[in-house]
């Protein structure tokens, strides 16, 4: 076996005689394709139901089986945002914004220059330090959360939003520093070498010849960060209550107290998942080589 | 294991360097790598080593919070009272029937998928990938809620939908016990996991060699033959990172759990009896106990994983 993963990729694209080799349209491209569409559409489909039930009335969402061409209506939203129900959503989106957004900055300052130390500078013993990190980001939260708990108790940090922060920075710093350091690969290491050659200071090539390459990157990480952080359910729901609570707790009550408004339901569902749809949506490019810790691009 | 990659000093040492300058760079380059690497370092240590530590330290104590006086060590005790106990190893039954199912399933669904999005043609291959990441993007809070939703006696449409199906009428509960709440708990994970899993391999069967599939295929190698003896030991770092991080995520279970069933009808995760002895039941002793073994559960995985099958992440990327 290990004699074939020896093969450099780079020959597959060529015959041995070295002519480029035309691309495979594999004959079966239709019916697959048809399928992948299939497929694909079934994923979505009880996403989709959600957002198209989030547009209709109380009554036409009651239907089973769904109405489909129900007329639609922004109902479930002025519901779900307290107009004539006196419920508020805005504090705890704006929770949420707070911990995910502020979180993602610490940990993109605290990530990128240790990501650099570990792959353009590496530091000795770097492989150790890059699986005390991924060691971290196996851990089960739940182990640690009574300790936390017991702590933010002494300490008064019980619902306060920079508790959170805190604990989703350390959550999501050694995603970030692998997947950083992942982006940080792709820099050619001849460009470096040149620009220090040139007398180019630290600062200078970051600037020319690294941050081209993994900005990119480094926008995929926070995308994927923010992400972790507002979907963050059990930490959220233990360390904070009405003052600092986020989204998804908020959204855990509203589910609970008017789950047989579906409409509304739906509504609130789909205003919570939105930042992290778009968010998905605008990484999807590097999310599986940034997931994936760099083992695959 | 990790030695076998390109050794990084390599890379960043100009090889025209005078002599003497390069041991005097490379001390400095290393002490700037500490002090590059040291706060992240710093800050990982204090938010993961100090919880799990103290973790230790409460469970070995017989201590409530609501009786904070009546603290007593108990040595290993509170570990014989686990392990002697039903509940932990329903918990633990329970978390490796789901890991076993989900992570079986969604690997073999999500191979399926990636070699049918592999040889879709390529124009469509952006919209069906955009389209299959939705459900992993849905938050996790939400899906359970739709599928929880979706089966409910009161108000799922699946009983309704399914009813052609034997066992499944409108009077089935599938809340109503182990069996049928944990085939519901599955299938959201799966739903919402499968996605990552068929991206990750899609990622790694662009990585197989095609002058190799072509080779195969003129030695007269069968589909089944290719597949099994070139294309899967060809992306064993794709399936393998795949396996680790979804095991583990799956270990770790509580979300779905929590908000499907609350861990009625014995469908207690390991996850879920750890936060049910500590913050509901505040029994701060047996909890940490609790919480200690399924963080040495966590690590022996992990540990079975890559010392056992070799995965070795720094080196996965350096075969690309």
């Amino acid at each position: 076996m290990s004699s074939i993963t020896d093969v450099a990729p780079v020959a597959a694209t060529r015959t041995p005689e070295g002519r480029p080799r035309r691309t495979r349209k594999p004959r079966s491209g239709p019916l697959l394709g048809l399928l992948a569409w299939v497929i694909g559409f079934l994923f979505v489909v009880p996403v989709l139901w959600m957002v198209l039930t989030s547009f209709h009335s109380e009554e036409d969402a009651a239907t089973n089986p769904p109405s489909l061409a129900a007329p639609l209506t922004l109902e479930g939203y002025r519901e779900f945002f307290g107009v004539g129900t006196g419920t508020n959503p805005w504090p705890s989106l704006l929770n949420s914004l707070t911990a995910s957004v502020v979180s993602t900055v610490i940990v993109l300052l605290l990530a990128l220059p240790a990501a650099y130390a570990l792959s353009i500078k590496p530091v000795r013993k770097w492989s150790d330090v890059l699986f005390f990190f991924l060691s971290t980001r196996m851990l089960p939260i739940v182990a640690g959360l009574l300790p936390i708990y017991l702590f933010a108790q002494w300490s008064g940090l019980l619902d306060n939003i920079w508790l959170l922060i805190v604990l989703y920075t350390a959550m999501n710093l050694p995603i970030a520093v692998w997947m950083m350091r992942s982006f940080l690969a792709e820099v050619p290491v001849e460009m470096l070498e040149a620009a220090q050659m040139d007398g180019a200071g630290l600062l200078r090539t970051l600037r020319a010849v690294v941050a081209p390459v993994v900005l990119p990157g480094i926008a995929a990480t926070s995308l994927i960060c923010f992400i972790f952080s507002w979907n963050e359910l059990l930490l959220a729901r233990t360390l904070t209550g009405t003052v600092a609570q986020t989204a998804p707790v908020y959204l855990t009550g509203f589910v609970t107290s008017q789950g047989l408004f579906l409409a509304q339901v739906c509504a609130a569902a789909f205003a919570v998942s939105l930042p992290v749809l778009i968010a998905g949506f605008a990484a999807q490019d590097k999310l599986v080589q940034g997931l994936s810790l760099g083992a695959v691009k | 294991m990790t030695q076998t990659t390109l050794p990084p000093t390599e890379k960043t040492q100009p090889v025209s360097a005078p002599r003497g300058s390069i041991s005097d760079r490379s001390r400095a380059e290393r002490k700037l790598g500490w002090l590059l690497a040291g706060p992240a370092f710093v800050v990982m240590l204090l938010v993961t080593a100090y919880p799990i530590v103290q973790a230790v330290y409460y469970s070995l104590f017989n201590y409530r919070l609501t009786d904070p006086d009546n603290r007593s060590f108990e040595g290993l005790g509170n570990y014989w009272v686990i392990l002697t106990d039903g509940v932990w190893w329903q918990a633990i039954l329970v978390t490796v029937i789901i890991t076993v199912v989900t992570v079986a399933v969604e690997l073999v669904l999500g191979f399926a998928l990636a070699l049918v999005m592999a040889k879709a043609l390529s124009s469509i291959r952006p919209v069906v990938r955009a389209a299959i990441l939705i459900p992993y993007a849905v938050i996790t809070v939400v899906s359970a809620f739709a599928w929880q939703f979706a089966f409910r006696i009161d108000t799922g449409f699946v009983n309704s939908w399914f009813a052609w199906l034997p066992g499944v009428s409108d009077t089935t509960d599938w809340f109503g016990g182990q069996a049928s709440s944990l085939f519901v708990i599955c299938l959201a994970e799966i739903w919402k996991t499968t996605p990552f899993i068929s991206l990750l391999l899609l990622a790694g069967l662009a990585q197989v060699p095609d002058v190799l599939q072509e080779a195969a295929k003129v030695d007269g190698a069968t589909w089944w033959q290719r597949m099994w003896r070139v294309t899967i030991p060809n992306m064993k770092a794709a399936i393998m990172v795949a396996l680790l991080f979804r095991t583990l995520d799956a270990f770790r279970i509580f979300d779905s759990i929590f908000i499907m069933t609350a861990g009625a009808n014995n469908t207690e995760s390991v996850s879920f009896l750890a936060y049910r002895q500590t913050i509901s039941r505040v029994e701060i002793g047996l909890g940490s106990a609790v919480s200690v073994l399924l963080f040495l559960s966590v690590v022996l995985i992990a540990f079975l994983f890559i010392k056992g099958f070799k995965v070795d992440l720094a080196q996965a990327r350096g075969e690309r």
